[in-house]
Formats: C-alpha cells, structure tokens, sequence
C-alpha cells in the first residue's frame, strides 16, 4: 500500500515537473509563430494581443520586400559547401586518429579538439583582415571558410569516436586481400561509420547555420548575407524591427533543421559531445 | 564508454602490430608517412585558419591603427588594457552571466532529465525538448527582446498573474537586462545538456538500479548515490562544452540589449567588436583578443587535456 501511494505520487510530480518545462520550452516557439502569422499592427500594442487576426502580410513581405531568394542561396551554398570541405578533410584525418600510432598523434588530436575551445570574437579581426587582402570580404566562399574551420573539429572528433568502435578484423581481411590503406578505408571504413559522418554532418550544418559573428563582419550586402544575419536587419526604418518578418524567416530555417535532426535523433548525444557519450 | 576506452587501446595496439602482415610491402618511408598525409590537409587548413590570426593579432597589438594609418605602440595598447575599466567590466559580466546560465542550465537538465528518462515517453520529450535549440540564436535573440520589452508580454503575464503592479523596465536595469540574456540563453541550451544527461542515464546498466531498487532504495536515493555519480564524467564533458560556448555568447548581446545598460551586459566578446568594428580601434581590440587567446589557450590545455584523458582513454 504505501509503496504504491509513493510511486503515484512521484508519477504525479515527474509529470508536474516535465510538463512545466515543456510548456516553457514551446509556448516561446508558439507565441513566436503567432507573431509571424499576425498584420504588423498587432504585434505591439498598448494591451499585449495573444489571439490574434491570422494574416499572411510576413510572408508576402519577405518575398517581396528582401531578396529571400538571396538570402536562401547564401545559406545553402556556404553551409552545404563548409560540410563538404569539413567531410573532406575530416575523413582521412580521423582514420589517422583513430588507426594509426605515430610521434605527435596526440598533439595532433589535442589541437584540432582545441580550435574547438576558440571564442570566434578572438580571431574576428585577424579573419576580417585576412579576407579583406584576399579579396573575399562579403562572399558567400569566406563564409564556407569560415563554417568550414568552426566545425571541422567537432566533425573530426565525431567520425574518429564511430571509426574507433569499427572492429580490425574486416579491416584486416582485406588487408591480406591486397587491398592498399586508402582502398580500405573509402571503400570498408566510409561505409561502415556512416551513421557517424551523416550525424557529425547534421551538427556542422546546425552550428553553420546559426554562425553569426563572423557572418556579420564578413557579409555587408545581398552578395553574402545568410539568413541567420539578414534577419537581424529586418527594421523598416521608422517601423522599427519587423518581428513578423523575422518570425517567419526563423522558422523557415527551422523546419528543415528539425527534419534533419529527427532523422539522426538517436546519434544527437554523441555527436553534440564529439563521440564522449554513446547514445 | 567503457566500452570506447576497451576499443580505444586494444585498437590503437593492434594497428601497431600488424604491418608485418601485409602482402605488399611498400617502401618504409611511404608507410611511416600516410598517417601524416591523411591528417595534413586537416591540420594545414586549421593551422592556416587560427596560427595566421593569431600572429597577425600579436603584430597589429603593438600598433595604434587608424584604417591604413599604423603607427608604432609598444606595449601602449597593453597598459591601456590593464587600466580599462571596460574591460574588466565586460570580464566581470561574462562570468557572472555565464556562471548563472549555465548552474540554471545544469541544474534544470539534470533535474528534467532524471524524470524523463525513466519516463515510457522519453522520446517524446526529446523531441519537445529539443526544438528550442534548432533555432538560429538570432531568432531567438528577437523572441525575447520582443518578449521582454518590445511587446511587453512578460511583464503582462507577471502582471496577471498578480506578482507585479506595473511595466518593467527590462533592459532598463542592470540585473533585469542580465537576466533577460539569461532566461534566453537557458530557454535555448539547456536542451544541449539535456539530450547529454538522458542519453548518459538511459546508457547506464539498469540492473544495478533494479538491484537497488529491489533492497528497498527509493529511487531519489538511487539517483542521488548511483546514477549521477557514475555520469559524473559525462556531466563534466558537457559543462566544459557549454561553458566554452556560453562565455562566446555574442548574437542575444549584440541584439537584444547592445551593451546597455552602462555596460553591464557587455560580454568579452561584445566588447571586442565594439572596440574593433564600432570605433575601429583595431590595435587595441588586437591586444585584447591577444590577451583572451592566451587565457583560453590555458584554460583549455587543461581542460581539453582532463576531457581527452576521462572521456576518451
């Protein structure tokens, strides 16, 4: 009897406690959506509106009003091709890591894992400069660059934790097959820690779409801004900020960043603390 | 992860065993160089990317530099750093909103972890727990200004709710505006260590809880004494990765309170840019980031050192 009484009493506080937080968590992003879907005059008022008229204003604004189409292109193009230049460099580098014993393996592993540790305000200016003599300032290849060296270590640092857990013996029996190192690990390794590239690559695309201080000193016009900048200049001037605009802009980059993610939700944890915890 | 540190060393054992066996021997030279060449790409891009900067801070700190107009400092750039009361103001407010962000941010995840994992929905609450952190940091930066002060809605609902008389003034006063950043900033991370600790709890061998549990242990004692001791090493690998991240925090700064009021919501990274983007004092802003470079670099040689070793090997 008391037993029982106990246990529905904790049911009834992890569900007081889950449901508080799950409110807090969503009712932010509901009320956000809200702000999105609502005319312009109603979003500040003198009483707060919290049922609003629905109205599409935001989004024939942001079509019409900014170069979307623009915007769109930017984020694609410097994120799709940071990922891309990260899983070129990163692959054959954490095979290295991970199967080979040589002199400064460990610097070497130690360095890469701490470029993660760099606060980007710290080499801003030094970049700044770098990419203004390079001729690069307000371009989306700056940006790709630059995405491309935040994440690289995490990508790295990811795939090497799925490459470690592949067993020698495969690796082995196509050895003695003849097959050269490099075969092996294009045609044995890549496929195998597949689970590993596709995650680490989901996380690279989530930190490069959010990346924001570099984009903001790199990007000045139509040319380079991403989404995640061009939002930020969303003001009308006089208007002040344009919140609807920006609501519907925010969650036309989380839509397809939410579907990626479900998609490797299972390897979420370990990618987000670089192969540390297995999920 | 006991599994990953048996794979780790048997692993890294066997490679070094086995070339013996190869059909094909190649040249000894070739086979001592391939681990270096496939990791030479990587290291020369990164090296390229961060060694250049940092030299290029180091030389434009002794500078005082106005657009093209270099001239000669000395360490002017660096005694003027020690007496800035800026700086160790915009020092002082990084750590004391990231030491609050991120006790709140742990304290919350641990807690609504050790309910949900046990929990048949778990998956379900992921999901929900998530979504906050897959939006852009700008966005958010924007909900909660529009929150906070534009549109006023926190102050209605506390006011509703009958816990205040009238409008605050958010970004008015310097604890408010403070925490304003960090209610943002624990509404969109605490998701990060979230995801961590129910992944370390649902990894955690369920019998000993089941043995536990079954000598009569509540399950508060057992999470207390068994289950959060054993992801205590998790714990400190996802604090270290949100307290790097957390002491970045720039986009909720740079949009939502600027600075304001009087400085007291400038963060390192804030003032950087101000000095070097909004009054072009490149020099200085150099010498500063110098400065920083070097405190991270230590701070993270010993703690990516402890991280590599406990979490790793």
């Amino acid at each position: 009897m008391a037993s029982k009484s106990r246990s529905s009493e904790s049911l009834f506080l992890r569900y007081l406690v889950l449901s508080a937080w799950a409110v807090f968590c969503l009712a932010p992003i509901l009320w956000f959506l809200s702000i999105g879907l609502r005319p312009r005059t109603e979003i500040i008022a003198a009483e707060p509106i919290y049922w609003p008229t629905f109205s599409l204003d935001a989004w024939n604004m942001i079509w019409t009003d900014w170069p979307m189409g623009n915007y769109l292109r930017n984020s694609l193009v410097a994120v799709v091709g940071s990922v891309i230049i990260d899983l070129l460099l990163a692959i054959p580098a954490a095979y290295s890591l991970a199967r080979y014993t040589y002199r400064f393996r460990e610097d070497i592993g130690f360095y890469i894992l701490s470029t993660r540790m760099m606060a980007p305000a710290i080499v801003a200016i030094p970049i700044f400069f770098l990419f203004r003599n390079m001729g690069l300032l307000d371009t989306v290849w700056a940006l790709m660059l630059v995405y491309a060296a935040i994440n690289l270590s995490l990508v790295t640092w990811i795939i090497r934790s799925y490459m470690l857990d592949i067993p020698h013996e495969i690796e082995d029996a196509a050895r003695t097959d003849g097959a050269s190192d490099l075969r092996i690990l294009v045609s044995i390794i890549v496929p195998m820690c597949l689970p590993g590239i596709i995650t680490a690559a989901v996380i690279a695309v989530i930190f490069a779409v959010n990346e924001f201080l570099f984009t903001l000193l790199i990007a000045s016009t139509k040319n380079a801004y991403t989404l995640s900048v061009a939002l930020a200049n969303f003001t009308g001037g006089s208007d002040g900020i344009i919140y609807n605009a920006i609501a519907l802009v925010a969650f036309l980059a989380f839509v397809p960043i939410m579907f990626l993610v479900v998609l490797i939700q299972k390897h979420l944890s370990r990618g987000l603390t670089m192969g540390a915890v297995k999920g | 992860m006991q599994d990953s540190m048996v794979h780790n060393s048997s692993g890294w054992a066997a490679s070094a065993a086995r070339p013996g066996i190869r059909p094909r021997p190649r040249s000894r030279l070739r086979r001592k160089a391939f681990p270096y060449l496939l990791v030479a790409p990587a290291m020369i891009f990164l090296l390229g990317i961060t060694l250049y900067p940092g030299v290029y801070a180091m030389y434009q700190s002794f500078f005082f530099v106005r657009f093209n107009d270099w001239s000669f400092a000395g360490l002017g750039n660096y005694t003027k750093l020690l007496s800035d009361n800026e700086f160790w103001q915009a020092l002082w407010n990084t750590f004391v909103m990231g030491a609050i962000a991120l006790s709140l941010e742990c304290v919350i995840a641990i807690t609504i972890a050790a309910f949900a994992y046990r929990d048949p929905w778990v998956r379900s609450w992921r999901i929900m727990f998530l979504m906050p952190m897959l939006f852009m940091p700008s966005a958010v930066a924007f909900i909660w200004k529009l929150a906070f002060n534009d549109g006023r809605i926190v102050s209605d609902l506390l006011m509703r709710l009958g816990l205040i008389d009238g409008n605050l003034d958010f970004l008015g006063s310097i604890w408010l505006a403070r925490l304003t950043l960090i209610v943002a900033d624990v509404w969109q991370w605490t998701p990060f260590l979230f995801i961590i600790f129910v992944a370390a709890l649902q990894g955690q061998d369920a019998e000993m809880e089941e043995a536990a549990r079954l000598d009569g242990a509540k399950w508060r004692q057992i999470f207390w004494n068994i289950s959060l001791p054993l992801m205590m090493p998790i714990v400190a690998v996802a604090l270290i990765l949100r307290g790097i991240d957390i002491i970045t925090m720039f986009a909720s700064v740079f949009i939502i309170t600027g600075g304001t009021p009087g400085g007291a919501t400038e963060t390192i990274s804030y003032f950087i840019y101000r000095i070097g983007f909004k009054t072009f004092n490149f020099g200085y802003a150099s010498a500063i980031s110098v400065v920083m470079l070097a405190i991270t670099v230590t701070v993270a040689q010993l703690f990516v050192k402890r991280f590599f070793r406990s979490g790793r090997e």
